[in-house]
């Protein structure tokens, strides 16, 4: 039984580093490729390492990196934005996504339209979903010895207080959850169609680096609105999701 | 050219300024007399003015005593008020014509009027004529339709007795000094009347110069008195401008003409005006000494750099600021230091002033910002700038130097890229200065989501909830007993202190005890064989014994045991 416990807990780690290691030397190969100047391969290589489950900050920093280095000003904010949204303690990530956004001349509030992601990145980053968990247990918890023989003193005001606080802290991330999800323009004058279609009629064009909420999906392509108000379709070779990793390589 | 007179301008300003020329006084009210002369010949006549200024001055001021003069016209009385800068002021002036009457020693007497006084005037009267005779100012109309109809019959005007003394002077502050140098140009108005108007008929062109006018004094102009060929004035600045001499060699400044407006002196004077025309200048300009490097700027200047900030990532832009400040011409500076960095590309300045003319020159900075852009990582080192600049007091060429300034170029970031993606690309390829990051790092950690959240919470309200009714039903379980105790545990112990303490009939005594007991512990079951069950039982015997045996005795001490073994039993256990 022992012997069996031990080879178990063998395969356990022995598959943690092949998985963990791929993806590292991938990654340091991305990166080698930066240095050599292939951007369009690393970039390729980064996006095969989102799409495969590998996201980090890191990953998304040096995608902008590249996409930078190759002039690709709008893609390189998207990836930026994508690591706030995995790490919005990253201050270097939200220096450069000041500085770029003053760059393409874009408004603060062009690249915010959902005031509620702002509550759901404070929530990430300050981990208000564990903390409100770690609340009601801990209210649970004194309500139920409070009702016991024992009975100790102010076990009632601590049940009340942590189920307030944590009742408020869940509903912190909950009213982020009601936020659009949102698009970044990677393309410099992407399209904006009538229709889920690419021969459908231009409907105008879209601002690189803008933020745009999706309101619906269809396929490859997202529905939009623009800051200016305009609804349309856009593919998503366009405009690249921020809620999660990119579905498909960029088109290069 | 800067300098060029705005002759619509300098009207107005005189025109304002001089009608405050009899008001030289500071008091509320003052009082003065005056003479046109103090050396007169006989056959000379002299104008008295008695004037007085501000508000509060008496309506008859006496003519003073004469000694050896006689009056022969006047009083000529005039007002003036004024109106500059939002305050008012106001001004009188009597005018007489004097006739000296034999040659000698003559006075005007001191003037007493309300409170104040003029002293005395001493006058020269000689034989003959000192004066001497001044061209007719010009009437553009002619002879006045309106004019004294007794002038002909006295064969002389009533009105102003001869022509007004006004002088014009240009008078610079010096006639020697170098290309570059400032020199203060004055205009002085002398005069011993009222003016109510000057005008160039003729602009100055100052042919060799750079010019800038000086900014006027604030508040009202005030005259200073002055003595030109024996004769009393007041004079007045009415014009200063600074001039830079360009080239060197003698240079004049032209002769100007003015025109000035008079103010009535009475009711038969219509007014008028007259001309005056200042000698030319002449100033000797010496050249200045070439060197290298030299600017051109003649003065006393401090030079500073500095960069607006100590480290820099690479891509982005630093400004660096080269600033010259003294006095001088510096206006005339328009060329910065040649900057030349290595690893840096360094953009055309842009040159920004902040210089005021003051009569010792163009006071103030002038500032070149440099727009850095390192191309490579580490300490870019600017070296002293220098500027070279003519120091007149110590005759020779005069360089300044600046502290030498390093900037620290960090790693880029991706903003950097954007100032110019090509060539940021290209030198990124090139230094391998793209600020990746090595380490992959952990996936993002993930969070509950929101329906977790949620659910959670749900889950935690129906627990509370949960817990709550488990505790109500378990009270109700055990029956009345406890949910009397937790109803009114404080309201029986108020009762068995009542009953201890006031003072009241054994049956109202033993009835609120035995209600107090009945509160705290309800009823109690027979099958209960508790310790409680049993006090409570003993308890309420004895209550009933007390509250229904005859009244045979004094029962207060019984009732005050009984009370305070109820309240025992109730803080125990209820």
């Amino acid at each position: 039984m022992r012997a069996r416990g031990s080879l178990l807990l063998a395969l356990f780690f022995a598959a943690a580093s092949a998985g963990a290691g791929p993806a590292d030397d991938r990654f340091r190969q991305a990166n080698d490729l930066v240095r050599a100047g292939d951007y369009p391969r690393a970039v390729a290589l980064y996006g095969e390492l989102a799409r495969s489950g590998s996201e980090s900050a890191t990953l998304y920093w040096n995608w902008a990196q590249a996409a930078t280095a190759r002039g690709a000003h709008g893609e390189a904010l998207w990836a930026l934005l994508r690591a706030r949204e995995l790490d919005p303690g990253d201050r270097a990530v939200v220096r450069d996504v000041e500085r770029l956004r003053e760059s393409l001349n874009l408004d603060p509030a062009e690249i915010a339209p959902e005031p509620l992601a702002v509550a759901g990145r404070f929530a990430k980053r300050f981990r208000l979903d564990l903390v409100a968990a770690a609340l009601l247990v801990l209210s649970l918890l004194a309500h139920a010895l409070a009702r016991t023989r024992l009975r100790p003193g102010g076990a009632i005001g601590i049940a009340w207080g942590a189920l307030v606080l944590g009742l408020a802290a869940a509903a912190v991330p909950g009213a982020a959850s009601l936020a659009r999800p949102t698009a970044a323009v990677v393309r410099r004058g992407a399209p904006l169609f009538d229709a889920a279609s690419p021969s459908a009629n231009p409907a105008g064009t879209l601002r690189e680096g803008e933020v745009v909420p999706v309101l619906e999906a269809s396929g490859d392509w997202f529905q939009v609105e623009d800051n200016a108000g305009a609804r349309g379709w856009a593919h998503q070779a366009d405009v690249k999701r921020l809620d999660r990793a990119p579905a498909a390589a960029s088109q290069d | 050219m800067s300098g060029r007179l705005g002759i619509g301008r300098v009207r107005a300003l005189l025109a304002a300024a001089l009608l405050l020329l009899p008001a030289a006084a500071r008091a509320q009210f003052t009082l003065r007399s005056e003479v046109d002369a103090r050396k007169v010949g006989l056959q000379d006549q002299i104008q008295l003015t008695l004037t007085v200024e501000g508000s509060g001055a008496p309506d008859e001021i006496p003519l003073p005593p004469l000694v050896n003069l006689d009056a022969v016209a006047g009083p000529f009385q005039s007002s003036q008020v004024s109106i500059v800068n939002g305050r008012m002021s106001q001004s009188r002036s009597l005018s007489y014509v004097l006739q000296p009457r034999a040659v000698g020693k003559a006075e005007v007497g001191a003037v007493h009027a309300g409170g104040q006084s003029a002293p005395a005037i001493a006058i020269e009267v000689v034989a003959g004529s000192v004066r001497s005779r001044e061209p007719q100012r010009q009437d553009p109309f002619g002879r006045d339709p309106f004019g004294d109809p007794l002038e002909d019959f006295f064969g002389r005007r009533r009105g102003r007795a001869e022509a007004p003394r006004l002088l014009m002077e240009a008078q610079p502050s010096r006639t020697r000094l170098r290309v570059g140098e400032p020199l203060l140009l004055t205009y002085w108005l002398y005069t011993q009347t009222s003016v109510t108007d000057l005008q160039f008929k003729e602009a100055p062109q100052f042919a060799g110069f750079w010019v800038e006018d000086l900014e006027r004094a604030q508040g009202p102009p005030s005259g200073e008195p002055a003595t030109v060929e024996g004769q009393s004035y007041r004079r007045f600045p009415v014009l200063r401008k600074l001039l830079f001499p360009t080239k060197a060699g003698t240079l004049t400044l032209p002769a100007s003409v003015f025109r000035i407006g008079l103010a009535r002196t009475g009711f038969f004077d219509s007014g008028g005006s007259v001309e005056r025309t200042t000698k030319p200048v002449t100033v000797a300009v010496e050249p200045l000494p070439d060197a290298p490097g030299f600017s051109g700027a003649v003065g006393r200047f401090r030079a500073t750099a500095s960069l607006d900030r100590e480290a820099v990532p690479l891509g982005e832009a630093a400004t660096l600021r080269f600033r010259v400040e003294g006095t001088g011409n510096l206006k005339w500076i328009d060329r910065g230091p040649e900057l030349a960095l290595p690893g840096a590309k360094v953009f055309p300045p842009q040159s920004k002033s902040d210089l005021r003319t003051t009569p010792s020159g163009i006071a103030g900075s002038r500032t070149w910002e440099f727009v850095v852009v390192p191309e490579t990582s580490g300490v870019v080192e600017i070296r002293p700038l220098a500027f070279s600049y003519f120091d007149p007091a110590a005759g020779r060429i005069v360089t300044a130097e600046t502290a030498p300034l390093a900037l620290r170029v960090e790693g880029g970031t991706v903003a950097a890229g954007l100032a110019g993606a090509p060539v940021a690309s290209a030198v990124a390829r090139a230094t391998g200065a793209l600020p990746l990051r090595s380490d992959l790092g952990k996936p993002a950690a993930g969070v509950l989501s929101s329906r977790a959240l949620i659910a959670l919470s749900g889950l935690a309200l129906l627990l509370h909830a949960g817990l709550w009714g488990a505790e109500r039903l378990r009270g109700g379980s055990r029956g009345a007993l406890h949910a009397a105790s937790s109803r009114s545990v404080r309201g029986a112990l108020r009762d068995l202190e009542r009953a201890a303490r006031e003072a009241m009939s054994k049956e109202q005594a033993a009835s609120l005890v035995e209600k107090a007991l009945d509160e705290a512990f309800g009823a109690i079951p027979d099958a209960d064989e508790s310790e409680r069950a049993r006090v409570v039982r003993a308890l309420l015997d004895d209550v009933r014994f007390v509250r229904y045996a005859p009244q045979l005795g004094d029962y207060s001490d019984k009732l005050k045991d009984l009370a305070a073994r109820a309240a025992e039993a109730v803080r125990r256990w209820a």
